[in-house]
C-alpha cells in the first residue's frame, strides 16, 4: 500500500518503500529454484582481471567433460566474447557469452535472462564466469550453489585485506599462480592468514592453473570430483 | 562502479511509483543505504540524477540515509558495529568485519546491506512540465 502526502508546494511525498536488496535476493531464489528443477548445479567463478577464472574454468571443463558430466559456462565480460571462445574447444556442451556493455557484474537478473537464451536440458553443471572485478560482483548473488573467489599471487600480499566483501561472500578461495609467488615477491602466507582471519575454516586451495595443478583438489572441494 | 545498476533500480521504482502517481516530475527521492554496500553518494547522486533527467525529471535531489553495519560475533556473541578506517588521506574505506568486542574475524553481518527506496517527493501532474511520459528507464541489453 502506498500512501500520499500533498506538501504545500504542489508536490506529493510518495512513500514507496522498496527493499531492492530483497528484490536481488528473490530475483536469485528464482535462479536457484530453476536450478534445483532442471538439476544443475550452478557455481559463481569471480576474482580480478587477470587472476585465472577462465584458466581454472577451461581446466574444470575439460575434466568433468572427460567423466562425461555435460558442462555448460556463462561467460561474463563487459566486452569481447575471448573468454567463451577458450572453453569451446574443452568440452563445454553449452557456453555463452554475456556482454554486459559497461556493467561491472553480473546479477541474478543478467543470468536469469542468459539462462532464457541457453537450452539447458541435459547439462549437469553451470560455472558462471563473472565479470573481471574482485568488488561488485560481491555484492549481487546470482542464486547458485556456492562462490569461488580466485585470487592469484601476482595481486600482491594483501588483496584479501583489500577486499574483505568479496572473500566474506565466497564459499571456496583458488588461490592461483602460486608458481610465480617468489617471482613476484608475494608470500603467500600472507593472504593465507588474512583468510582465516576473515573467515576462519574458509576452504583454500593452492592452483597453477595453466598446469592443472591443484584444480582436481577445486572440483573435490565443490563435490564434483 | 556498481552504483550504476542500483542507481538503475533506484530509479525503476521512483519512475513506476510516480508514474502510478499520476507522472509528475520527480523532484527528491529519499533512500536508505548500509555502509556494507559500499556506495559512493557522489557517483550514486550523479547515475539517479542522470536516468531521471533522461526520463523527464531532471534535476532531482537524492536524500541519502546512511546505516551502518553491524555484525554478530559468532564466538562471543556481542552484537557491534565494525569500525571504519578514517583518515584524510584515505578517501573510501570499508568496515573491517570483525567483532567489536572480541576482535574475532567469525561474525555474521546483521546490518549494512539495506537498500531501500523509502519514498519520492513528485510534482502533481497540472504543474508538472514536459513530466515523465511514455519513456521508461532500460536495462542494458545483453548483446
Amino acid at each position: 500500500m502506498r500512501l500520499f502526502e500533498t506538501t504545500q508546494s504542489g508536490s506529493v511525498e510518495i512513500q514507496i518503500g522498496e527493499d531492492l536488496q530483497a528484490k536481488q535476493e528473490e530475483l536469485a531464489e528464482r535462479n536457484r529454484q530453476l536450478f534445483t528443477e532442471r538439476g544443475i548445479r550452478a557455481f559463481d567463478i569471480t576474482g580480478s582481471v587477470g587472476a585465472g577464472k577462465t584458466s581454472l574454468i577451461a581446466e574444470m571443463v575439460a575434466r568433468l567433460s572427460a567423466k562425461n558430466h555435460a558442462v555448460a559456462v556463462i561467460a561474463g565480460d563487459v566486452a569481447t566474447t575471448h573468454d567463451a571462445e577458450r572453453v569451446v574447444g574443452k568440452g563445454a556442451k553449452k557456453v555463452l557469452q554475456i556482454n554486459t556493455g559497461g556493467m561491472c557484474h553480473l546479477d541474478a537478473n543478467l543470468v536469469a535472462r542468459a539462462l532464457e537464451q541457453m537450452p539447458t536440458e541435459g547439462i549437469g553443471v553451470l560455472l558462471i564466469e563473472n565479470v573481471g572485478n574482485l568488488i561488485c560482483p560481491s555484492f549481487f548473488s546470482l542464486g547458485v550453489e556456492a562462490r569461488v573467489a580466485v585470487v592469484s599471487a601476482n595481486e600482491g600480499a594483501h588483496v584479501i585485506e583489500k577486499h574483505p566483501a568479496m572473500f566474506q561472500s565466497a564459499d571456496l578461495v583458488v588461490m592461483n599462480k602460486v608458481d610465480i609467488a617468489e617471482a613476484v615477491n608475494v608470500d603467500l602466507a600472507q593472504p593465507i592468514a588474512d583468510l582465516q582471519k576473515l573467515r576462519p575454516g574458509l576452504k583454500v586451495v593452492k592452483t597453477n592453473c595453466l598446469a592443472g595443478e591443484g584444480v582436481g583438489e577445486v572440483l573435490q572441494a565443490l563435490g564434483l570430483a | 562502479m556498481h552504483e550504476y545498476s542500483i542507481a538503475l533500480d533506484v530509479w525503476q521504482s521512483v519512475f513506476a511509483a510516480a508514474r502510478e502517481h499520476g507522472g509528475g516530475r520527480v523532484q527528491s527521492i529519499k533512500l536508505e543505504i548500509g555502509a556494507l554496500n559500499m556506495i559512493q553518494d557522489e557517483q550514486m547522486t550523479f547515475w539517479v540524477e542522470a536516468l531521471a533527467e533522461q526520463d523527464g525529471s531532471p534535476g532531482v535531489g537524492l536524500d541519502i540515509i546512511h546505516l551502518p553495519a553491524r555484525v554478530r560475533c559468532l564466538k562471543c556473541t556481542a552484537e557491534t558495529t565494525p569500525e571504519m578506517a578514517t583518515s584524510p588521506a584515505l578517501f573510501f574505506v570499508p568496515p573491517v568485519l570483525q567483532c567489536g568486542n572480541c576482535g574475532s574475524g567469525d561474525v555474521e553481518v546483521v546490518g549494512g546491506r539495506e537498500l531501500r527506496v523509502v519514498s519520492a517527493e513528485v510534482e502533481e501532474k497540472e504543474k508538472s512540465d514536459g513530466a515523465a511520459g511514455e519513456t521508461r528507464a532500460s536495462r542494458p541489453s545483453l548483446d
